[in-house]
């Protein structure tokens, strides 16, 4: 066992030599399909610095990357429940918010969540909610919360998001819970409800979950409301609705690891994704909250105006972490989809 | 037109082409039950073409087929009673002998025991019981030869056909298997159609042999026959060997005609089939009927030569003559005693030829 | 091949000690199945045996828990759905490919050589953006449904997308390939004299088939079996996206321990289990090979 961790750590470091960063560059370890390669590209050309760009398609991926030994990564964005983990661990370095002035065009009350308290090590790059979207062309019942969605009557006629955490997270809403509340004792109160919900799905996705409303596939589904902007451009039939049993918010960060090696370089890139103009092409490009307050004023009416990208909601809780609770839904979760 | 009586095979104006290539040129030929007839000529000459014909494994672009007075002509394979020992023997690899030769009577749905009775003695037959349970791989050449055989002719086919079957053996086991498929073949009394390019098998085995040259029977015969008489110049080179020498033909008499060669040499021959006075023929003579003696004596077309080059071959000797007109010939003489009568060469020799040796095989 | 002459045992002037250069041949091919066989296969191994901490890390600490859980019925279960549909692919390919493969082998080598490439093209294009080309196929409003409603063969739209259906075209589409090739190299070995042999002794077409040709491309079928019913119960991809990730396969259940649960020594424990599977089928296949019919 010790051989092995030596290979691994040999690995490791000759992976971190390979990859060492020369001075004018940035390691970014982003989201795939989140940053506009040309937020990236008007970066480098005004500073010189080089971005590399690696991707990853999971907050558990890019945390066990990260664990197994990336000290090259300079910037990395996890979402609000894994940015706590990282905090907790001593994975973050804290900001320097001297380097940081457009800092200040962030909402201030997400620098402020339990993530991350008083916002010392990450800071938000888009936020969004969960909720339902409704092809009003095919579904006339009025839908405002999960019960209304999971009715025998839209039986494969749904897609939702392929996340275990979020399936269970909407039953514990409609009992009346909060997301963190994954006791065995909920958990047992949410499987008769959740078996009956999954057998109603026909898709579960979240990659991609308008493909299946786009393509009339489905007629509901309860997806990312990036992904509901998007279909509301698209179609003003698709209507977004934020469940009335209780909802999420997800802020997704932007934050430097404490092994960075170029943590000015790091603080560079932040400073410049927090420019109005620079946020705005994030909105144009992805259609979630912008948090980014200055950046809002950029913003067209029409983009303003979109239900998924804007709702309206009061304070919406944010997810935190369950620590090994997730494998106990994993298990929940491929239990029932497995038995229909 | 009915077939004769004891005609098992009946071959009539059969053609068969490839594209624009004419393997099978409008053939006819009569095969007698119980016969062994051998399909005899160069590779490419249109011999197993017939063969396959006959198999059913190509059916004939015009022309028909009839077995034992059925036509055939466009029957599948599986419904004829032929069967073929095949030149590779293609032997079924994942089956033991008794599997392989018990194919073609579990096809025919024989019932078990019966079936079990005529393996046993179609490999008792071959002398293969002991390698029963052997799968191919494991036997020699010779061996899986014979399983072929039997595989064959367990079936009780109304005719056995043979594409080269000895032709991967060697020489030694060849001559053997020559002797053993004739004697098996008259044990049987089964027709045979046997395919060679290999004139001396076909000397040693056949009843009649069909030399086939371009798509067409050159000559039908028997061995002597084929031998001693062949009809056209393809015939007595391919079987044996042959001087063939071009006349110009004198005067005619009776029974005996004058001609004279190229090179001015005058011979006497038969004069049936030969052509008018002034014509041209093609005729063929033997190596061993090539009489040579050191002394001058008295016979038919007698004429002195040099021996140009000698080849010892123990039994025999080979001489390369040249006559004193300057024409080559190839002679071939027993050697009776060591001493007294060896050829060297350069010696002057006496030849003589015997008119009913001299067979025309073309003439104008 | 079977056909092929048993070897001559090795003699003592055959034993030779490789020498430097043989090593030097083998090296690259050592240092790979090294690198990317052996120390992966390793790590899982050990990893398999060990407990997760709460961020998703390995604690090396030796338990036998996460092999416990593989036995948990819910995961059987999904073991077994897998083989089911991983056989049920390999059988279709079997039926649909088999054909192919033959007609491939016994056609004109300038023909043989344009089908086989024809075969092939399919790997030009990236796996994904081909599955996604089989969700335009079958999607509601997609080109077999209106297809099939403009040629008045169904009056409204079928559901194709995300059903089980689709995952099983999903597999057979992606594994086809892998089941024709290796029948088309047993095929095309196939001495036609064989065929015309048991033509010659009485068998018709069907019986030629069944004693003859499909005994002697045995092995294609199994090469082809292997490599088509082991990767497809792998399979995670196409259940994802033409099976709407309904039914979990344990491809998914392995990728998201990794991915989703950060539970790795499970996900571990699940590929070892996965890897031994492999490993029984291949040998039940050998065993079944190497004993000649009796």
């Amino acid at each position: 066992m010790k051989t092995l961790q030596t290979m691994l750590l040999a690995l490791t470091v000759l992976w971190a030599t390979v990859a060492l960063p020369a001075a004018g560059e940035v390691n970014l370890f982003g989201w795939s399909e989140y940053v506009p390669q040309e937020v990236l590209d008007g970066f480098t050309k005004e500073t010189g610095i080089k971005v590399n760009f690696e991707s990853y398609a999971s907050n558990e991926e890019m945390l066990s990357k990260l664990v197994a030994g990336g000290g090259a990564y300079d910037v990395v964005q996890p979402s609000d429940y894994t940015a706590e983990v990282m905090v907790r661990r001593g994975m973050l370095a804290p900001l320097n918010f001297a380097l940081l002035p457009n800092r200040k065009n962030i909402a201030p009350d997400l620098l402020d969540l339990p993530h991350d308290p008083a916002g010392k090590f990450t800071v938000p790059y888009m936020t969004g909610t969960v909720g339902i979207v409704v092809n009003t062309e095919k579904v006339k019942t009025p839908i405002t919360g999960y019960r209304d969605v999971f009715q025998p009557q839209f039986k494969d006629r749904l897609v939702v998001l392929n996340d275990n955490r979020e399936l269970v997270t909407w039953v514990l809403y409609s009992l009346g819970l909060t997301s963190s509340d994954v006791s065995a004792a909920s958990l047992a109160k949410v499987r008769p409800i959740l078996a009956a919900w999954v057998k109603l799905v026909k898709v579960f996705d979240s990659d991609s979950p308008k493909t299946a409303l786009l393509n009339g596939d489905v007629d509901i589904g309860i997806v990312w409301s990036g992904e509901a902007a998007i279909l509301w451009n698209e179609n003003k039939k698709f209507k977004y609705v934020l469940p009335v049993d209780g909802a999420h918010l997800f802020v997704d960060t932007l934050c430097i690891p404490a092994l960075a090696k170029n943590k000015a370089a790091a603080h560079q890139l932040i400073n410049y994704i927090l420019r109005p103009e620079v946020s705005k092409l994030i909105s144009d490009k992805f259609p979630y909250t912008n948090p980014n307050l200055a950046a809002r004023q950029l913003l067209t009416a029409d983009q303003l105006a979109n239900p998924a990208s804007y709702p309206a909601s009061g304070k919406l809780e944010t997810f935190r972490d369950i620590g090994k609770a997730a494998a106990e839904i994993d298990k929940l979760v491929t239990d029932l989809k497995s038995a229909q | 037109m009915s077939a004769p009586a004891n005609s098992m095979i009946e071959i009539r104006g059969v053609t068969k082409r490839f594209g624009s290539f004419t393997a099978v040129n409008d053939i006819s030929l009569s095969v007698r039950e119980g016969e062994f007839i051998t399909l005899l000529g160069p590779s490419g000459c249109g011999k197993t073409t017939l063969l396959r014909l006959l198999a059913g494994f190509e059916t004939p672009d015009a022309g028909s087929i009839l077995l034992a007075g059925e036509d055939v002509s466009h029957l599948p394979p599986y419904r004829r009673s032929v069967n073929q020992v095949f030149q590779s023997y293609a032997l079924f690899p994942h089956l033991t002998v008794r599997e392989n030769v018990g194919f073609g009577l579990r096809m025919q749905q024989v019932p078990a025991a019966a079936a079990a009775e005529r393996i046993r003695e179609a490999l008792a037959t071959v002398s293969l019981e002991p390698m029963a349970d052997r799968f191919p791989h494991q036997l020699s050449g010779g061996q899986r030869q014979r399983v072929a055989l039997a595989r064959a002719i367990v079936c009780r086919p109304k005719v056995l056909l043979l594409d080269e079957p000895l032709s991967a053996l060697d020489a030694k086991l060849r001559h053997a298997m020559q002797l053993e498929l004739k004697h098996l073949q008259r044990q049987l009394g089964l027709t045979f159609v046997f395919v060679t390019h290999d004139q001396e098998e076909a000397l040693t085995m056949s009843d009649r042999i069909a030399i086939i040259n371009h798509g067409r029977i050159e000559q039908l015969g028997d061995a002597s026959e084929i031998y001693h008489k062949p009809r056209t110049p393809f015939a007595a080179d391919f079987i044996g060997q042959a001087n063939l020498l071009s006349v110009t033909v004198l005067s005619r008499h009776a029974t005996t005609a004058r001609v004279r060669l190229d090179d001015g040499l005058e011979l006497t021959v038969s004069a049936a089939e030969l052509p008018a006075a002034s014509q041209t023929a093609l005729i063929s003579i033997r190596p061993e009927k090539i009489h040579i003696s050191k002394r001058p004596i008295a016979a038919d077309n007698v004429f002195s030569a040099r021996i140009q080059e000698e080849i010892f071959q123990g039994a025999t000797d080979q001489l390369w003559l040249v006559t004193d007109q300057g024409t080559r010939l190839h002679a071939l003489v027993a050697n009776e005693s060591a001493m007294n009568e060896a050829y060297h060469e350069g010696e002057r020799v006496y030849c003589s030829l015997h008119l009913d040796d001299l067979v025309i095989v073309q003439s104008a | 091949m079977l056909a092929a002459p048993i070897p001559p045992p090795l003699t003592l002037g055959d034993r030779r000690r490789p020498g430097w250069r043989a090593w030097a041949l083998i090296t690259p091919m050592v240092a790979w199945l090294l690198l990317f066989v052996i120390v992966p296969t390793a790590i899982l191994f050990v990893y398999s045996f060990c407990e997760r901490d709460e961020v998703g890390g390995v604690i090396f600490h030796f338990t036998w828990e996460n092999y416990q859980r593989v036995l948990d019925p819910v995961y059987l279960l999904i073991f077994a759905r897998s083989v089911g549909y991983a056989g049920l692919t390999t059988i279709i390919c079997v039926i649909v490919g088999y054909p192919v493969a033959y007609y491939i082998a016994r056609a004109t080598e300038e023909r043989r050589n344009r089908l086989l490439l024809l075969v092939m093209v399919p790997f030009w294009t990236s796996f994904l953006i081909r599955t996604y080309a089989w969700i335009t196929i079958l999607k509601q409003e997609g080109l077999l449904n209106g297809l099939l409603q403009s040629m008045h063969v169904t009056t409204g739209p079928l559901s194709l997308l995300y059903t089980p259906t689709a995952v099983v075209i999903g597999l057979v589409y992606a594994y086809l390939p892998f089941m024709i090739l290796p029948i088309y190299g047993s095929a095309e070995k196939l001495d036609n004299a064989l065929i015309e042999a048991a033509y010659d002794l009485g068998a018709g077409p069907l019986r030629a088939f069944s004693a003859v040709i499909v005994p002697l491309t045995m092995p294609g079928i199994a090469a082809g079996t292997l490599l088509v019913f082991v990767p497809a119960i792998g399979m995670f991809a196409i259940t994802d996206l033409m099976g709407g990730a309904k039914v979990p396969m344990i491809g998914n259940v392995i990728q998201n321990q990794f991915l989703q649960a950060r539970d790795w020594p499970f996900g571990a424990a699940l590929g070892v289990v996965f890897m031994l599977m492999f490993a029984v089928t291949y040998g039940i296949l050998q065993s079944r090979l190497a004993r000649p019919k009796s």
